[in-house]
């Protein structure tokens, strides 16, 4: 009876190893603008994310609020004209690394990665998938990513006035640096 | 010069003397040197001045930089600890209470991350383990600035709630 309870708390313990979680609030979303009249480019270090790195799965939360413009004014339209931010005031993303066999969340090197799911901006949600690369090292995973979104799909509509002002695909940086929990 | 003076003018009397135009022209009645009324040319100036006035509104507007929280006076001073139990307590409550205000927190910093972009972001601690107060401060803020374990007075805009409480734009009162 004894051994079986050795059993149990060494296969739970081996359990919690394996379902190793890592986690930040303090992630980088940044996007970038390119237009003939003007380069428009905002930032965000407040991105929440958790990665399990047994199953791969991803989970993202950001608040619109938090990306940071240049100028004050391109907050202002940014939060109350097109991301409508006190009516949806979070982005949020759920995925997995598709390729997790190649990708060894467990083992420390540098990986490409694939990574697929549902993105929701101003309460609409696409399909997408990214490539980016993973870093694991010895307390800690590294996650980078680039990858174009267009603001059409999310129903977000720009005004005439400032239509040549921003471009039609939105170029979206992601960099995160995971820190084991519980470690 | 008159001729410049007269420009707006059809022709004037002047003219005729000066020019030796036919003198046809002022029984044609072409001779119509109108004087613009007092009231057309300032309204003419004033809607001039307007559109200057607009242009310079507008570029100031464009151009206008995050605003500065150091010469703003906050709505709500309290603690990382009180601000984090009042979250606790009604999250929706507060998100509403807080949002878009400019809070001055103090609390002690758990930790300091650099961030992209030089926009270095510091914890606060609370009372709970799982929800703290993050400050992300102006880009060009100084990482040494922030010591572990100092007890700190900061400013920033609300931003909203994910698992923390979250600040923006923030700036070191103390």
């Amino acid at each position: 009876m004894k051994r079986l309870a050795i059993f149990i708390v060494l296969g739970i313990l081996c359990f919690n190893a394996n379902a190793q979680k890592y986690m930040t609030k303090s992630g980088y979303i940044g996007f970038f603008s390119h237009t003939p009249l003007e380069d428009i480019k905002a930032d965000n270090n407040q991105v929440a994310s958790v990665l399990d790195a047994s199953s791969g799965e991803l989970v993202f939360q950001v608040l619109i609020k938090s990306f940071h413009f240049t100028k004050a004014l391109m907050e202002t339209h940014f939060n109350e004209s097109f991301l409508e931010s006190e009516k949806y005031p979070k982005a949020t993303f759920t995925g997995k690394i598709t390729n997790i066999p190649e990708v060894k969340l467990s083992e420390k090197g540098t990986y490409d990665a694939t990574v697929e799911g549902d993105l929701t901006i101003h309460n609409v949600t696409r399909k997408l998938s990214a490539k980016g690369t993973v870093e694991v090292l010895q307390d800690g995973i590294n996650a980078n990513s680039k990858f174009t979104l267009q603001p059409e799909d999310f129903n977000i509509t720009i005004p005439a006035v400032v239509r040549n002002n921003i471009a039609k695909t939105i170029e979206v940086t992601v960099i995160m640096k995971y820190a084991a929990v519980g470690k | 010069m008159r001729l410049l003076e007269n420009k707006r003018c059809c022709i004037s009397p002047e003219h005729v003397r000066n020019f030796k135009l036919p003198l046809g022209y002022a029984d044609k009645g072409i001779l119509s040197c109108k004087k613009m009324k007092p009231s057309v040319k300032i309204s003419i100036l004033v809607a001039w001045l307007m559109g200057l006035v607009g242009l310079f509104i507008g570029l100031y507007m464009y151009n206008l930089e995050a605003e500065d929280l150091q010469k703003e006076k906050p709505e709500f001073v309290i603690t990382a600890a009180g601000l984090q139990k009042a979250f606790e307590d009604n999250e929706a409550a507060a998100n509403t209470k807080y949002s878009d205000k400019i809070i001055e927190v103090s609390g002690i910093i758990e930790s300091v991350k650099p961030g992209e972009d030089e926009a270095v972001s510091i914890t606060l601690k609370t009372e709970s383990p799982l929800s703290a107060v993050i400050c992300t401060f102006q880009s060009g803020t100084a990482p040494a600035v922030f010591k572990i374990g100092d007890q700190i007075t900061v400013r920033g805009k609300y931003s909203g709630f994910l698992m923390d409480i979250l600040l923006n734009n923030c700036v070191v009162v103390k």
